[in-house]
């Protein structure tokens, strides 16, 4: 069964303070999870941790059992990996770009060949004697998810794996992780929530080098509500008045002479009574939440770390 | 989903020899691989034709015994040509993969970073050696036209060659383990052709000015190999300064020559071992 672990890792960088301040998860078994936050938060450190490119300062990085520091070939026997923009080399073809690491990961002559072949029909990738460095970022990109996937890895830890990618090709990509995580473990960063909302079951999220919050997606959508819902009335209204909305309403801020954004507490009394008050106001079009629910979580997460304590 | 999951592991030979051959077919097809082969050919094109044009070479061939001395003389650019090619595919070889994709797209697979580091200093090896082969045969190619040949000293030019063979080994060690100590690779390609080639001369010659023999320089060492086929060789020439002083210039004899080059190979290659199997991409 793949597994992934975190045990209390830390990295400091010249003696500086912790880019990764004592991070612990552990996930066993075929998922998808989502490892989010914003720059800088220590996300990229993280999976650089796990491959070996990074040594902890404390704790350890394991990947099926196997500690990464100890023994890298190993411990990344079983998983592929994408980490910050990698590019195989500008005068190899695609083919032989994917042979390398088929050959690399101990594929026989013919396994290679027919993995080569798998990927190329699998990711559409682009035709195998094209050289690497001619190339667009978009086919580099689907060019390095397969050297991930080559030898079916059942670990994957992914650093936006999308990047780069047009609407079409990120549709294809999400696809794929979708039917990948029914017998994978994939570890995915991504600043794109949507791709996150769609292929993930677990979410962590980070900040300034801390793990703030650990949570399958379902809970984390129905724990942080949102608290900024939009209104749309089907006429030109008054903008309401903060006061006139009830209470918890902090703010309004219109967008249009019929649309408003409303940020409240996120209590379902207050939804309900802001409702009640915009339908007095005029015919309600939609009020639905100004974010997707993911990015309303994230949103509100990185507020939550944001406050001062106690 | 493919049925792969069960493969066995590569052991580190094969490796080895992947990374090798991938390496190796990226070198031969850079510029700066055909960039330096074109200059080379051209130096030694050049060479030729002028000695074919004042009849240099002729003049020589009627002491056909001076064979030897005429491929010492054409050979003694190897050195230069090893120390560029060492520079060009080592100064940055390690350096990339902490500051370009190609690094994050290698260093993420199951391959020990020393098996990585043996297989391009491998590539690298046959690429400098292309090199030098290429000179050889313009070596070859005038000796046979000037002298014919019947009388090409196979046997020193075998020793001259393997020195070389030799002195590439261990400038690519000393590069390679710039490589792995600088971030950038320019900074790399640079350092490693000022290190090989301007610092240890300057530093030779200063040492020699003062009588002492350069036993701890690399160059030193490599300019065995057109010792080997110089007629005559010397370890020591002494040139009177007058008032009974004296200035020596020394060559280094084949044993001599290769005892450094080896010292040289064994000690960078060991640090550079050590360098970049805790490397970090902080970056």
């Amino acid at each position: 069964m793949p597994s992934i672990e975190a045990a209390h890792l830390t990295k400091s960088f010249h003696g500086g303070p912790p880019s990764l301040d004592n991070v612990s998860f552990r996930y066993d078994g075929a998922r998808a999870v989502g490892y989010l936050g914003p720059n800088g938060a220590g996300k990229s450190t993280t999976l650089k941790l796990f491959v070996g490119l990074l040594v902890p300062t404390r704790g350890q990085a394991l990947l099926n059992g196997r500690e990464t520091d100890e023994n890298r070939k190993e411990a990344l026997w079983d998983v592929g990996a994408i980490i910050e923009t990698p590019e195989p080399y500008p005068t190899q073809t695609v083919e032989e770009a994917l042979t390398t690491v088929a050959r690399l990961r101990g594929l026989s002559d013919e396994g290679v060949k027919a993995e080569v072949a798998r990927l190329h029909d699998e990711l559409r990738l682009p035709h195998r004697n094209r050289r690497c460095g001619t190339l667009s970022k978009g086919q580099r990109q689907r060019v390095v998810l397969a050297a991930a996937l080559v030898g079916d890895p059942s670990v994957l830890l992914l650093d936006e794996p999308t990047s780069g990618l047009d609407p079409a090709e990120r549709i294809l990509v999400r696809r794929l992780l979708v039917r990948l995580k029914k017998d994978h473990l994939i570890l995915m960063v991504s600043h794109l929530v949507a791709d996150v909302a769609e292929v993930c079951d677990d979410l962590i999220f980070l900040d300034r080098g801390r793990m703030v919050l650990q949570e399958t997606l379902a809970n984390v959508s129905a724990k942080l509500p949102a608290r900024e819902f939009e209104v749309v009335f089907l006429r030109p209204v008054v903008p309401p008045a903060v006061s006139a909305l009830g209470a918890g309403v902090e703010a309004v801020e219109p967008v249009s002479d019929r649309r408003f954004r409303i940020t409240f507490d996120g209590a379902e009394a207050s939804q309900a009574r802001i409702l009640e008050a915009c339908q007095r106001l005029g015919p309600v079009g939609q009020f639905a939440p100004a974010y997707p629910a993911l990015e309303t979580a994230y949103l509100e997460v990185l507020r939550a770390a944001a406050r001062p304590a106690g | 989903m493919s049925t792969t999951r069960s493969r066995a592991q590569a052991n580190g030979l094969r490796q080895w020899y992947v990374v090798l051959s991938s390496q190796a077919s990226h070198y031969f097809r850079t510029s700066r691989f055909l960039g330096l082969l074109g200059f080379v050919v051209l130096i030694a094109s050049v060479t030729l034709a002028f000695e074919f044009k004042v009849g240099v070479a002729a003049e020589r061939a009627i002491q056909l015994g001076r064979v030897s001395e005429y491929l010492s003389n054409f050979l003694s650019l190897t050195p230069l040509w090893i120390i560029l090619a060492a520079a060009f595919f080592a100064g940055d070889a390690l350096s990339t993969d902490f500051s370009s994709g190609t690094g994050y797209y290698m260093l993420v697979l199951p391959v020990r970073r020393a098996t990585l580091l043996a297989g391009r200093y491998a590539s690298a090896a046959l690429a400098t050696l292309a090199i030098v082969v290429a000179y050889f045969a313009f070596a070859i190619f005038g000796a046979s036209c000037f002298f014919g040949p019947d009388v090409i000293p196979w046997s020193k030019l075998g020793t001259a060659f393997g020195l070389s063979v030799v002195f590439a080994l261990a400038s690519l060690s000393v590069a390679f383990c710039i490589s792995a100590f600088v971030r950038s690779p320019a900074a790399g390609v640079l350092t490693s052709v000022l290190a090989l080639y301007v610092g240890f001369a300057t530093v030779q010659s200063t040492v020699e000015l003062a009588n002492y023999e350069p036993w701890w320089s690399l160059l030193y060492g490599g300019n065995a190999m057109a010792a080997v086929l110089d007629t005559d060789f010397v370890h020591e020439t002494s040139t009177p300064l007058g008032s009974g002083q004296y200035t020596s210039l020394w060559m280094a004899g084949r044993a001599e020559g290769t005892v450094i080059m080896l010292v040289y190979l064994a000690i960078f290659f060991a640090f550079t071992l050590y360098l970049y199997g805790r490397k970090e991409a902080s970056g």
